[in-house]
């Protein structure tokens, strides 16, 4: 089954905030056949990818990101509990706003997203000290800590974590994504507070969280 | 000629002795003082000992009221974070459902958490530079108040998914915004900046700012007796500059530090002054060489058309800004002045 055209009528229904209508584009899916994994990863996916393209040339907002994840967040629901059967997520990954820092908007549509492309995602909220992070992720088996932070005063919170992750000799086996407004302004900040990487967007989390788990997995082979 | 004859010849398109500089500086000042941010923003003396100590080391063309919108957030009920270095922050909202929001009682403007605190600060401010330095009350626009009762999540959510609600809390809020504006001006503010988050592009798209937000604008701006400035805090604002003019008692905006201020003067028009356009999040991080050519480039551009005053884009500058950073801006706009731009 082509799901080109659905994910084409997807992309269109999330650029106009159109929460209904992408709902119906998902059931029309489902109706004709096309699997619930396949929703996801032929249908939603692609449209995701070409949101993050948009958020790049900065055409888009964020309340259509919002939308955008909503949508996202209501096909994860439409279709995960008809894929129970699916033996293997991408794993479990950590994230949270750092110390002091209260900005969640942000935080939850990467969430929303993260969960939307199959991770197992322990989101432990606003404010949260690095010792958390650090204690989630060895009980979940994690293989990456996301962590955000909208202004400068409190990425640079942020070191903590990295210090304790270096310091519990957990730098191979435990990878540290970095994202929020600021990290957008600064690119620099990423290298500064101790960051594996950064993604610009929501949207480019799972590429993100995907190359963090692989040099896990490169290390701990190593 | 003083600062506040300064900033009004220039919100009024006549001439000036050199061209106003802004910073908005709120923090920066318990950095000089020696005063903690929860003392700083919880008694109005230590807040003005802040400014006071800022005019003397700067001499920026303005005074601040208090730029802390926990206050706002507490006086609903809410729960305010507190930090070593940076502005108080909203911790917990009042409630987490908007339908809730309407059941809120507005705050008493005399007795609710710090407000009395910030109408005492600008009473401060008025008594030691009224008529000399500008006093700058800062409050947020009728369209990101509501996030400050429920949380932004909420107040998206809402806003994009139950738009009746959402106007039915916008106008529930409306009358305490119009109170509060209208108590700090008459406490002493001489001008008030609005901070409508709704505004920039980054936010929300225009065609939403145009239908959902800004016929609330008009109608607070209506009721609020006094000159304002718009601005975003600090994203961009090009898409809905155009928008703006007209709006009852709008005498400024300040534009987002990515937008293009020749751009930006061609959507506003002749009569409004522009601020900006700095970016907050690089002062802190460049050289003040690199500020002062920053801030060259942007009288270069829009001081020439009149009505401009040099500025950062967005809320209060980080303490870690360095003082020759701060400086190189006030160097650059004297510079410009120098050369002969600027003055009119």
């Amino acid at each position: 089954m082509d799901t080109n055209y659905w994910s084409e009528q997807l992309f269109k229904a999330m650029v106009e905030a159109d929460r209904s209508g992408a709902a119906e584009i998902i059931t029309q899916a489902l109706a004709v056949g096309i699997g619930p994994h396949q929703v996801i990863a032929g249908i939603l996916d692609p449209a995701i990818v070409r949101l993050g393209r948009l958020w790049e040339d900065e055409s888009m907002s964020l309340a259509q990101n919002f939308v955008a994840s909503k949508i996202a967040e209501d096909a994860l629901i439409r279709c995960v509990p008809c894929t129970k059967e699916r033996q293997h997520t991408k794993g479990a990954v950590v994230i949270g706003n750092i110390e002091d820092d209260f900005h969640s908007l942000g935080r939850r549509t990467v969430g929303l997203f993260l969960s939307a492309a199959g991770w197992d995602v322990h989101d432990l909220g606003n404010d949260v000290p690095a010792e958390q992070f650090v204690e989630k992720a060895i009980e979940v088996n994690a293989s990456v800590i996301g962590v955000s932070a909208m202004m400068q005063t409190t990425a640079l919170n942020i070191r903590k974590l990295r210090d304790l992750i270096d310091a519990q000799g957990l730098k191979s086996k435990i990878k540290l994504a970095v994202g929020g407004a600021v990290f957008n302004w600064r690119p620099d900040l990423v290298v500064e507070v101790g960051g594996d990487g950064t993604a610009h967007n929501a949207v480019g989390a799972d590429d993100l969280f995907l190359r963090l788990r692989a040099e896990t997995v490169r290390a701990v082979t190593a | 000629m003083n600062s506040y004859q300064r900033v009004m010849n220039t919100l009024s398109g006549q001439p000036v002795d050199r061209l106003p500089v802004f910073a908005v500086l709120g923090a920066y000042g318990g950095k000089l003082t020696g005063t903690d941010l929860r003392t700083l923003f919880s008694d109005a003396s230590a807040y003005v000992a802040g400014q006071k100590a800022l005019q003397k080391e700067f001499g920026f063309d303005l005074v601040l009221t208090p730029f802390d919108y926990s206050s706002i957030a507490e006086a609903f009920g809410g729960e305010v974070a507190w930090s070593a270095d940076q502005v108080p922050n909203m911790k917990r909202p009042a409630v987490r459902k908007a339908a809730d929001a309407l059941l809120l009682p507005l705050p008493d403007l005399r007795s609710a958490g710090r407000l009395p605190m910030i109408l005492e600060a600008t009473r401060q401010l008025a008594g030691l530079y009224k008529e000399q330095v500008p006093i700058i009350a800062v409050l947020p626009g009728p369209g990101i108040l509501p996030a400050l009762l429920v949380g932004i999540d909420q107040w998206m959510e809402t806003v994009l998914f139950d738009p009746e609600l959402a106007q039915r809390l916008l106008d529930y809020t409306a009358p305490f915004l119009v109170s509060w504006a209208n108590a700090m001006l008459t406490a002493g503010a001489d001008c008030l900046a609005v901070t409508e988050g709704m505004a920039t592009a980054s936010i929300a798209p225009r065609d939403m700012f145009a239908q959902q937000f800004l016929p609330h604008l008009r109608d607070t701006f209506s009721q609020i007796h006094g000159p304002k400035v718009l601005n975003s805090t600090g994203g961009c604002m090009n898409q809905v500059l155009d928008l703006l003019p007209g709006l009852d008692g709008l005498v400024g905006v300040m534009v987002g530090s990515k937008d293009d201020l020749a751009e930006s003067r061609l959507l506003v028009g002749p009569d409004l002054t522009l601020i900006g356009n700095l970016d907050n999040l690089t002062l802190p991080a460049i050289s003040a060489g690199k500020v002062y050519e920053m801030s060259m480039e942007r009288l270069r551009t829009a001081a020439p058309s009149g009505r401009f005053i040099l500025a950062n884009a967005g809320a209060d500058m980080p303490q870690a800004t360095p003082s020759e950073n701060l400086r190189a801006m006030l160097a650059a706009g004297a510079a410009y002045s120098a050369e002969g731009g600027g003055r009119s």
